[in-house]
């Protein structure tokens, strides 16, 4: 018997796998499984990005053949269209400060429920709550929360007889953008909680142990040991809260509709008034406008992810 | 009853320069129990796989019973295999796990309890029919493969390292009993270990 | 003496925790408190707990605001979506979980990376090829739109488990006789189920809570969803605070008892994506 040594294989998809597929491969099968889901990517998915793109050098408007225009949404938008600007203000403040405020509020929660404290199960599932609630009830509520004559947040203050610092928050526009991004992180700081617990709960337990036996206490070891050991998890959090800033639309739409006076109009909400609120009937501005926002969002993750991945490096 | 012929078998992986099964020539007689011995990662599960019609034969022949069997799926293969995970499936009873091959050739009902029933009871699984494979010990999980694929009555019985998860007491018995049900049964078998 | 200041320590950090739960739910407490008492009531003195619980509020929001009709339509909007995307979902997900083929990581990577486009990319066409098909302002549309929506996670989250399955699994489907399709229905489906319960549960909050698709692809008044529900009694009758909060919690009930029930599969699914 001549049986060769090489190391078997098994038929297992290691996970990246980029070897030459089997002369016959089963496409007929492959196909009926992935029909589907291909289908709807395509129709739903792929079709539409293109269309937008198209709508992008075009003014499209109802009953009138589309106008090729080139880049003439593209000059508009960045020469002339202040309110553009003050929406990409707005998002780029909201997504540069709430990622930080999230998962430090939601690691910080963690750490606290990681050092065994009792009844941690039910401060767990209770935190977590906010994260299941709709953006509509979660917007109406804290409507209700901000109100200048009977809201929580001013009764509390003139309870404490600070009756000078009450204020109309989401009426008022220096403080209506930071209200909401508040009420957002309300609503996530549960589900970044989670994430670090879930990440802690998976670090090696003989490391924490040599910390203990090294005398650190209790800071040192969250801020030596347990903080850089889930550094993976919290970049991934900052990312993926990052991208939820950028495409936030729901809470403020519910809450203050962009208003007052532009203060909380964000990229989204632009693109949604633009398109379907202002009677200008021109999908093809506020496509441009998806389209340079898609471009941002991408380049901010792939940025984000090359930044962290060369320090990850640099540090090993 | 079969006979089994290689003739000149081979794998090779694309990206790999050297074959992973290198023209294998052998027969196995009617009724015949063939060992295949050998060091891991030689090849032995491989030329398994191809017998038994999960991978695809590069070059070479394989006959059953002197019909080529190169393009003929497994399904169609009546050949039964004994993993060294054993594979049972995890959602199924005892009496499922046994009756799934047989369902798939149409055999039903009264026939069907019958025949499960006649196969657990001589590997001594008759107790544990209606549960499910995590309730089983490992020997039990063992003597379930294996009556899955004698339940079958197939022509040709793959072995591939049946026993590798069994402590050593367990495995001397087992292979005894295995020698034993061979006989009893008279089915050509492949035994990789 | 070490004793006593672990004990002080531990008691303020319950208490803060304490303080932390109190703001975390306190706002859906809250909620649900006005919502069993009348506006009039809560003009009184919005804290105050409800000396008479009007129950019948919830009938009234459900009969005479039309508040039944937004729920059904929520209802059949998901669970037709939760379903197909089970269905495109696990097949999808089997077929790159299983089998080697020239553009399995292509086509899983194409699907995936939508998860971070941000909705406004698809969102102005969809209006426009919705609208050409005729499907704008009807359920079957808005179903199409969430199964795409929803699709990149469900097969990120199914592929992830399915891959984990052993592969000898399927090789002794095959030699008892299985065609692909079957072993696909009786051994990925039944022992991929607490994964493919896990998705369906995150699909069905994230689509109940939907509201930017809504609210751009729905128009009357009858076939709305109970997000855009709450949104248009909000603007009809911006005072009555009382029967706001009862048609909130018509709303959140739902999502409570799906939480209740499934809590630690639910945290642990919308984890799984984060922790890596």
């Amino acid at each position: 018997m001549a049986l060769t040594t090489s190391k078997p294989r098994r038929l297992r998809l290691p996970r990246s796998w980029h070897g030459h597929p089997d002369s016959d491969t089963p496409w007929r099968t492959i196909m009926v499984f992935l029909t589907p889901a291909l289908l709807v990517y395509l129709a739903f998915t792929a079709y539409p990005v293109a269309r937008t793109f198209y709508n992008a050098v075009h003014i499209i408007k109802p009953r009138d053949a589309d106008q090729f225009v080139g880049w003439a949404h593209f000059i508009e938008l960045f020469s002339k269209d202040a309110l553009f600007v003050k929406a990409v203000s707005n998002t780029l403040i909201w997504a540069g400060a709430a990622p930080f405020i999230d998962v430090g509020v939601g690691l910080i929660l963690a750490l606290a429920l990681y050092s065994r404290v009792p009844f941690a199960r039910f401060f767990r599932v209770a935190w977590f709550t906010p994260v299941l609630i709709s953006y509509v009830v979660v917007g109406v509520v804290w409507m209700w929360i901000y109100n200048y004559d009977w809201g929580i947040v001013n009764a509390f203050l003139r309870a404490l007889g600070l009756d000078d610092w009450t204020h109309a928050w989401i009426g008022d526009p220096d403080t209506a953008l930071w209200a909401i991004i508040f009420t957002h992180t309300w609503k996530w700081a549960g589900f970044n909680m989670v994430v670090c617990l879930a990440a802690l709960a998976a670090l090696p337990r003989e490391v924490l142990e040599a910390a203990e036996l090294d005398n650190c206490n209790w800071f040192k070891r969250a801020w030596f040991v347990m903080i850089p050991m889930i550094k993976p998890t919290l970049v991934n959090l900052l990312i993926l809260s990052l991208i939820g800033k950028m495409k936030v639309f729901d809470l403020v739409w519910i809450m203050t509709q962009g208003g007052p006076l532009w203060s909380t109009e964000t990229v989204s909400t632009y693109v949604y008034k633009r398109a379907f609120n202002w009677s200008s009937f021109d999908l093809g501005y506020p496509s441009a406008i998806a389209v340079v926002w898609f471009v941002v969002v991408l380049a901010c993750v792939l940025i984000l992810k090359l930044v962290f991945r060369q320090r990850d490096k640099l540090e090993y | 009853m079969a006979i089994v012929q290689l003739k000149q078998l081979s794998k090779y992986y694309s990206g790999q320069s050297e074959p992973a099964v290198d023209a294998v020539s052998l027969t196995v007689d009617d009724g015949e129990f063939m060992v295949l011995l050998g060091p891991s990662g030689c090849g032995k599960s491989t030329t398994l796989r191809m017998v038994a019609g999960l991978e695809n034969i590069s070059a070479g022949e394989l006959l059953i019973d002197d019909v080529l069997m190169n393009k003929i799926p497994a399904k169609d293969r009546d050949i039964a295999m004994v993993f060294q995970s054993y594979a049972l499936y995890p959602h199924m009873t005892v009496r499922d796990n046994m009756a799934f091959g047989l369902r798939r050739r149409g055999i039903k009902g009264a026939e069907l309890e019958r025949r499960v029933r006649a196969t657990a009871e001589t590997i001594g699984l008759t107790p544990y029919l209606d549960r499910k494979p995590h309730a089983l010990s490992g020997g039990q999980r063992q003597r379930v493969a294996l009556g899955r694929a004698i339940v079958r009555n197939p022509k040709v019985f793959l072995l591939d390292e049946p026993l590798s998860n069994l402590d050593a007491a367990l495995r001397v018995s087992t292979r005894s009993e295995l020698v034993k049900q061979q006989r009893n049964l008279g089915t050509t078998m492949i035994y990789v270990t | 003496m070490l004793i006593t200041r672990q004990m002080i320590s531990q008691t303020l950090l319950l208490l803060g925790l304490s303080l932390y739960t109190a703001y975390a739910a306190g706002p859906f407490v809250w909620t649900a408190l006005m919502s069993v008492r009348t506006t009039s009531e809560i003009s009184a003195d919005p804290y105050a707990w409800p000396e008479t619980w009007h129950w019948s509020k919830y009938l009234d929001a459900w009969y005479s605001s039309n508040y039944a009709a937004y729920f059904w339509n929520s209802t059949i909007v998901v669970v037709v979506s939760v379903i197909l995307l089970s269905v495109i979902g696990a097949l999808a997900a089997h077929c790159l979980a299983r089998y080697r083929f020239r553009g399995n990581r292509l086509v899983y990577f194409v699907i995936f990376s939508t998860i971070i486009f941000p909705p406004q990319i698809t969102i102005i066409a969809l209006f426009q090829v919705l609208v050409e098909y005729g499907l704008f302002n009807s359920h079957i549309g808005l179903i199409l739109v969430y199964v795409s929506i929803q699709l990149p996670l469900t097969v990120f989250l199914l592929e992830g488990f399915f891959a984990r399955l052993p592969q000898d699994l399927f090789d002794a489907a095959r030699m008892d006789g299985y065609s692909d399709l079957e072993i696909f229905w009786r051994i990925t489906v039944p022992v991929g189920m607490p994964a493919i319960i896990t998705t369906m549960i995150l699909n069905t909050i994230h689509l109940w809570n939907e509201f930017l698709y809504a609210v751009v692809l729905i128009t009357d008044d009858d076939k709305r969803t109970l997000p855009l529900g709450i949104q248009k009694f909000m603007g009809d009758r911006l005072e009555d605070t009382g029967m706001i909060a009862t048609g909130m919690m018509i709303a959140v009930i739902p999502i409570i008892i799906i939480y209740a029930v499934f809590s630690e599969k639910l945290i642990q699914g919308m984890t799984a994506g984060a922790v890596k």
